[in-house]
């Protein structure tokens, strides 16, 4: 659907259905319907509804949009509908930073916009690779970089997240997991726009990627409250996809990889959301032994972090191998080293939240007493983990759509054979095979293991452990595990990472900012006689440039 | 017919890694000037454990952790072809590739650590801790390694790895050998890498929560396992294995060498073993990739 604005006849709007954008609108019905699901057990003012449709119709109008235009003015609806949203719950200074950052994005995005625009008079996307190729060389530099500046400070890339930390911590249970799931894939999409239509920018992506995915891992396993772990573990997963994104034949991948992140992202701060409705704590050193307490919430953030560390039988490990076999056809092979390396470092803050929620022992008294959480939040979890268990087991069942978007913006499309199995040009694995076998192996081996009539008695209570021969009590510190990583900080490459932050650059920032305001302020003084003398110059100095 | 292969696989892994593990404590015992047990009684020791009455269960995840760890203990062997040649004792390798098969290598632990965590008994999971602390140092020569070799190799697949070798990789790609064994030794538990159990110094790390039946599930998933793990270095860096005697041979061969390591070196404190392992076997392992695919 083309349309052209009214009075403006040269600018052509454009609106278009494409399998791209369905793919994204499908997450989009799917993040919104879960995340509906958890509202009724919270109180909100009806505003909430109200921006949060708004935002939703902004998030449409992006991924529909067929010029920049249009998706300008989605992008900004979004940022804009995003921060009334945030303001019902966050501290000052973090909406600060949201707004500031967001700001930043969305006059980036538009100074590239016109850049694009001033070249060929088009915004259509299918103008943009010539609108680009008509620029010369510093404008295109100029172009890439305001243009991955928007899309960065969105995705959240390293350097460019200091606002999204915050933004989930303190942002409303109920609307984090739409943060995490939704607003992030925006930038995606951007980006995935950018990569297919107007030029690949294939080692900002590369390093962006890596040092994403590494330093957002690092820092992930620091942290103590639930939500900000997650975030940097947001950070990080998209970090795989800018990372793969940079190569060729990428695109696959960092489709799979976003659907999954999708799915994941959203059953993970669900349950977190469950968890913190029923015990009101939302840090680690709070909580602990709550496995038997919320049994079904604990099985599904194990599925949660089982997709989220990559292990096999499971959807993650799909979309990871479909990642690594991207980077290796590249032949990036230290890129893909750094990859597996991050993926590696992540079983760290995997176990740590799993650990530090539901085993070990309970911190407080309360923890005790909790329920099962309510049904409300089950339900999307049994949705988004029996997808999830599907895609683990058909590993192909995804890849003719995958295919489908990747023959329209003209790229190689994945091989496919059954739906059981995924195959690239190095290697391929068998999906129904593998979870069969597992499974097969478990029970067999839990079949013979309870054959041998190992009636396990229960213990007396909580204390009855091993323990040195000694007999710990209720002010022995049982709950270990809840800090694990804080010896890493000893080694000295990952101190570097745990000890930097962007804080300190855009403190610096800011700082440089006020001097600067406070030099404008002096000129500015409000003393009228200076004033008129620096208009008076400044007209002399005009009419004599005019006149040359 | 694969049923019979597996379990055969199954069988002889069984066999093979506590006959391993029962010549590892006469060896190094031999080295320290004592007489050490005898061969099987690691064997004999994980039989009368099966058949012990007494064990604490500290609910249903407790209960699932050596389950889970023997069950990936045993797809890792089922991934991993015995023979690169012929059609038998493929096990499910056509199914996999050797990338799921660096994931079912930690499987088996993480899903244990899940227990330990669920016993609620913090020396155990201390080793956890340190485990997980001294994981991704450990892989990342390893991996490094691997990427190489699949770079060079052309494919993912064990069986095409192993078959591609016409000088052994140990000796075309020295440099990525000896990184790769340095990854080795530390996931084989050994010193100066064995942080994990960390015998004497701490209480007894994962397993010291199980005792009787599930502590008898865990060593004999220890032995399935130390025996995939051979498997797979032999078909990675020493060219495959063709019939049982090369295949033991060539494993043998390459368990005396890490166990004389092990017997030779002190322990790493858990930075320290990161610490080292991120920087000297990292960095052979780059040069030697660079090496390798540099064309």
């Amino acid at each position: 659907m083309e349309f052209s604005l009214y009075g403006l006849s040269d600018i052509v709007l454009s609106l278009k259905v494409t399998a791209l954008a369905n793919f994204f609108a499908l997450l989009i019905v799917l993040s919104t319907l879960t995340v509906l699901f958890i509202a009724p057990n919270y109180r909100l003012k009806r505003s909430f509804y109200l921006l949060f449709t708004l935002l939703v119709a902004s998030l449409f109008l992006i991924v529909y949009a067929h010029d920049y235009l249009l998706f300008f003015i989605g992008w900004e609806v979004m940022s804009i509908s995003t921060y009334f949203l945030l303001s019902f719950t966050l501290s000052k200074e973090a909406l600060h930073k949201y707004i500031l950052f967001a700001m930043a994005s969305a006059l980036s995005l538009f100074v590239a916009i016109l850049l694009l625009y001033s070249t060929q008079h088009s915004f259509l996307y299918e103008d943009a690779k010539q609108s680009y190729l008509a620029m010369s060389d510093g404008v295109q530099q100029l172009f890439t970089l305001f243009m991955l500046i928007a899309i960065f400070i969105k995705l959240g890339t390293i350097g460019f997240h200091y606002w999204l930390v915050d933004a989930y911590e303190e942002s409303h249970n109920l609307f984090t997991p739409f943060l995490s799931a939704m607003l992030s894939k925006m930038g995606l999409y951007a980006l995935i726009l950018f990569v297919a239509n107007i030029t690949q920018a294939t080692y900002v992506l590369a390093v962006m990627g890596l040092l994403t995915t590494i330093i957002a891992t690092f820092k992930a396993i620091e942290q103590e409250s639930i939500k900000r772990l997650l975030a940097y573990s947001s950070i990080a997963q998209l970090g795989y996809i800018v990372t793969v994104l940079s190569v060729a034949d990428g695109m696959g991948g960092a489709l799979y990889h976003a659907l999954i992140h999708t799915l994941v992202k959203l059953l993970l701060f669900i349950n977190i959301a469950g968890v913190i409705y029923v015990t009101q704590k939302e840090k680690l050193s709070d909580l602990g032994g709550l496995i038997y307490k919320l049994p079904q919430s604990f099985v599904f953030l194990l599925i949660g972090i089982i997709v989220l560390a990559g292990m096999p039988p499971l959807g993650g490990f799909a979309s990871k191998f479909m990642i690594y076999t991207a980077l290796l056809d590249a032949k990036y092979l230290l890129l893909l080293a750094g990859v597996m390396f991050s993926s590696a470092s992540a079983f760290i803050y995997v176990y740590k939240l799993i650990y530090g929620i539901y085993l070990g022992h309970p911190t407080h008294k309360n923890l005790e007493e909790v329920k099962e959480v309510p049904w409300t939040f089950l339900a999307p979890q049994y949705l988004l983990a029996s997808l999830l268990v599907i895609i683990g087991t058909f590993p192909g069942l995804v890849i003719p759509y995958i295919n489908r978007i990747l023959g329209e913006l003209n790229l190689t499309l994945l091989s496919f054979e059954t739906i059981q199995t995924l195959i690239t040009s190095y290697a391929q694995y068998n999906g129904f095979v593998v979870m069969g076998a597992f499974g097969g192996i478990f029970v067999l081996v839990l079949m013979m293991f309870m054959l041998l009539r190992s009636k396990a008695k229960k213990p007396k209570n909580r204390f009855d452990i091993a323990y040195c021969a000694e007999e710990p009590n209720e002010a022995t510190h049982l709950h270990y595990g809840y800090s694990m990583g804080q010896e890493l900080k000893r080694v000295g490459l990952i101190h570097l990472i745990a000890k930097n932050s962007s804080k300190y650059f855009y403190d610096f920032l800011a700082k440089q900012m006020q001097y600067f305001s406070e030099v404008v302020r002096k000129i500015y003084s409000g003393n009228l006689l200076l004033n008129f003398n620096i208009a008076v110059l400044f007209l002399i100095i005009l009419l004599l440039w005019s006149l040359k | 017919m694969i049923l019979f292969d597996l379990l055969f696989m199954l069988l002889v892994a069984y066999i093979t890694g506590f006959l391993y593990y029962g010549l590892y404590r006469n060896i190094t015992a031999r080295f320290q000037r004592r007489l050490g047990p005898p061969v099987w009684q690691s064997f004999l020791d994980s039989i009368k454990f099966f058949s012990k009455e007494e064990s604490i269960s500290h609910g249903w995840m407790f209960y699932l952790g050596p389950v889970i760890m023997m069950s990936g203990a045993i797809m890792t062997l089922f991934f991993i072809p015995l023979f690169h040649t012929g059609e038998s004792f493929k096990g499910l390798s056509s199914y996999g590739n050797l990338f799921l098969v660096l994931y079912l290598l930690v499987l088996g632990a993480l899903g244990n650590a899940l227990a330990v965590g669920a016993s609620g008994n913090p020396f155990g999971v201390m080793g956890v801790t340190r485990g997980l602390s001294r994981l991704f140092a450990l892989e990342l020569p390893f991996y490094i390694s691997v990427i190489a070799l699949i770079s060079v190799s052309g494919s993912a697949d064990i069986v095409c790895i192993a078959a591609s070798q016409t000088e052994w990789n140990a000796f075309a790609y020295p440099l990525l050998f000896i990184a790769a064994l340095f990854s080795f030794v530390g996931m084989m538990g050994q010193a100066p890498f064995d942080v994990v159990g960390a015998p004497v110094e701490v209480y007894s790390g994962p397993a010291s929560e199980f005792s009787g039946k599930f502590l008898a599930l865990l060593m004999s998933q220890s032995a399935i396992f130390t025996f995939a793990k051979l498997v797979l270095m032999v078909h990675l860096f020493l060219g495959g294995a063709s019939g049982f005697v090369e295949l033991l041979a060539k494993s043998f061969g390459l368990f005396l060498f890490v166990i004389a390591f092990g017997a030779m070196y002190g322990r790493f404190k858990t930075p320290q073993s990161i610490d080292f392992l991120l920087k000297v076997p990292t960095s052979i392992a780059i040069v030697g990739l660079i090496l390798a695919t540099w064309s």
